[in-house]
């Protein structure tokens, strides 16, 4: 277990450190976040919402931002292994398992830079409340799990395919929709301060990322080892 | 060239005879169902029956692809493909079933219902799957690439079936399955659904043979020319 856990985050290590060579990843996911949040605050703005609308169309606002910057730039991980030609090194000095648990680690932490960054500067340009930070920080944490481990394995199937920019997105986003729902209603829930409604799709979110941590573990080896 | 054999001419006459009973049942022995508008009811002998059988071509793609991982047999991706084929095309008519319904009944084909959420997301599921698979030109790494990502599309139905209906409040009539557990239908109405499930189910099986044999057959083509 220590051996597995040390190796997956060497992996993790070697990730960071190239991507801080290059910063492509940080930076397509930064820049893109920044762009569509400016982009929605200066259309939508603070205020041009009525008030009994808020919760709803800022949560999905939100997240939407979220999840577009997601797609930018959680592809890479794998990408750049198959363009620099690393891939096959890797896979002859390491588990899959190990590979898998590394770069789900890596996009993890991804996400949560890219989470830290946007949410603050959404709530500073957009004045978006929330009643209970508890659990909107659950759903935080939750959904960007739910996201990591959903677009390391969608990024691992297309690091082998043609077209892999466009494709990423267009075989995420059909998996990712029901994940999208839970975390609007979530989020949601947090800024009305609705514990029940909070828990609910709380439960849906835990659920959707359990099942597919579970699929990933059998069927990452399948998709490394072809 | 292979004769037809005496078992599958029978039922193939036999499906083209129960089909039209069905079509004839279903507008002249069933009465409308009380509190729809009009005859509009009627559509549920062709709605609910195309929608199931998008579920089952799922099933059976889902099947046909962890076949395909354990047995590497180039007869499961041909079978995974078919039934994703017919999926996406009984997926696109309940789809327009239903949009007409909701014109009848709500005022507009489209209105974002949790229903017609589901069947969107089921629908750009199974276009993704497609994408995927243009994608990718090694015939084996297709296969295996796409039998991934239909395991794991597969497992988000669930949560568009059951979880995302529950979150969303909808407007679509209770479905015949419901929380209680109890068949709210007229008896008639009942018998003409149930042989039209049955009916649907069995022209999906002829298709889905015919479908396995064509892409078969153009396989052993594209091979003979390469």
């Amino acid at each position: 277990m220590w051996r597995f856990l040390a190796e997956s985050g060497a992996v993790f290590a070697k990730d960071l450190r190239t991507e801080f060579r290059t910063r492509v990843a940080l930076n397509a996911l930064g820049l893109f976040a920044v762009t569509t949040l400016a982009a929605v605050s200066y259309t939508i703005g603070p205020y041009r919402i009525a008030e009994n609308d808020r919760p709803f169309l800022l949560a999905a606002l939100l997240w939407i931002v979220i999840f577009f910057a997601a797609m930018a730039g959680l592809d890479r991980t794998f990408v750049k292994e198959e363009d620099t030609h690393t891939a096959p090194l890797l896979r002859l000095s390491a588990d899959p398992l190990v590979v898998w648990a590394g770069k789900l680690l890596f996009n993890f932490v991804l996400l949560g830079v890219l989470i830290a960054i946007l949410v603050p500067l959404y709530m500073v340009l957009m004045g978006f409340r929330v009643d209970s930070t508890a659990g909107f920080l659950l759903v935080l944490g939750a959904g960007g799990y739910t996201l990591a481990v959903t677009t390391t394995m969608v990024a691992a199937i297309i690091a082998r395919a043609m077209s892999r920019g466009a494709l990423f997105s267009v075989l995420s986003l059909p998996l990712l929709l029901p994940l999208l729902i839970f975390l609007i209603q979530g989020t949601r829930a947090a800024v009305e301060g609705s514990a029940e409604g909070v828990s609910e799709a709380l439960r849906a979110v835990v659920s959707l990322g359990g099942v597919m941590t579970v699929v990933s573990v059998v069927l990452f080896p399948v998709v490394w080892n072809e | 060239m292979s004769r037809p054999s005496p078992l599958g001419t029978v039922l193939r006459w036999g499906l083209f005879a129960w089909m039209s009973l069905v079509i004839w049942a279903a507008f002249f022995y069933a009465p409308a169902a009380a509190g729809f508008q009009g005859q509009s009811s009627r559509i549920v002998f062709f709605h609910v029956p195309t929608a199931w059988v998008a579920t089952l071509a799922f099933l059976v793609s889902c099947i046909a692809s962890i076949r395909y991982l354990r047995s590497r047999d180039p007869k499961e991706d041909i079978r995974a493909s078919a039934a994703s084929a017919l999926g996406l095309t009984f997926a696109i008519l309940a789809t327009v079933t239903g949009s007409i319904f909701a014109r009848i009944m709500w005022g507009s084909y489209w209105n974002w219902d949790p229903r017609e959420t589901s069947i969107t997301f089921l629908l750009l599921i199974y276009a993704a799957y497609f994408a995927l698979r243009a994608a990718i030109a090694d015939p084996e790494r297709r296969a295996t690439m796409s039998a991934v990502y239909a395991i794991l599309a597969f497992v988000t139905v669930p949560f568009l079936v059951f979880v995302v209906p529950r979150i969303y409040w909808s407007l679509h009539p209770d479905t015949i399955i419901n929380t209680q557990g109890r068949i709210k239908m007229d008896s008639r109405m009942f018998q003409v659904l149930m042989g039209s499930l049955f009916g649907f189910t069995g022209l999906f099986s002829w298709l889905y043979s015919l479908e396995c044999r064509v892409e078969g057959i153009r396989r052993r083509r594209q091979h003979e020319v390469l």
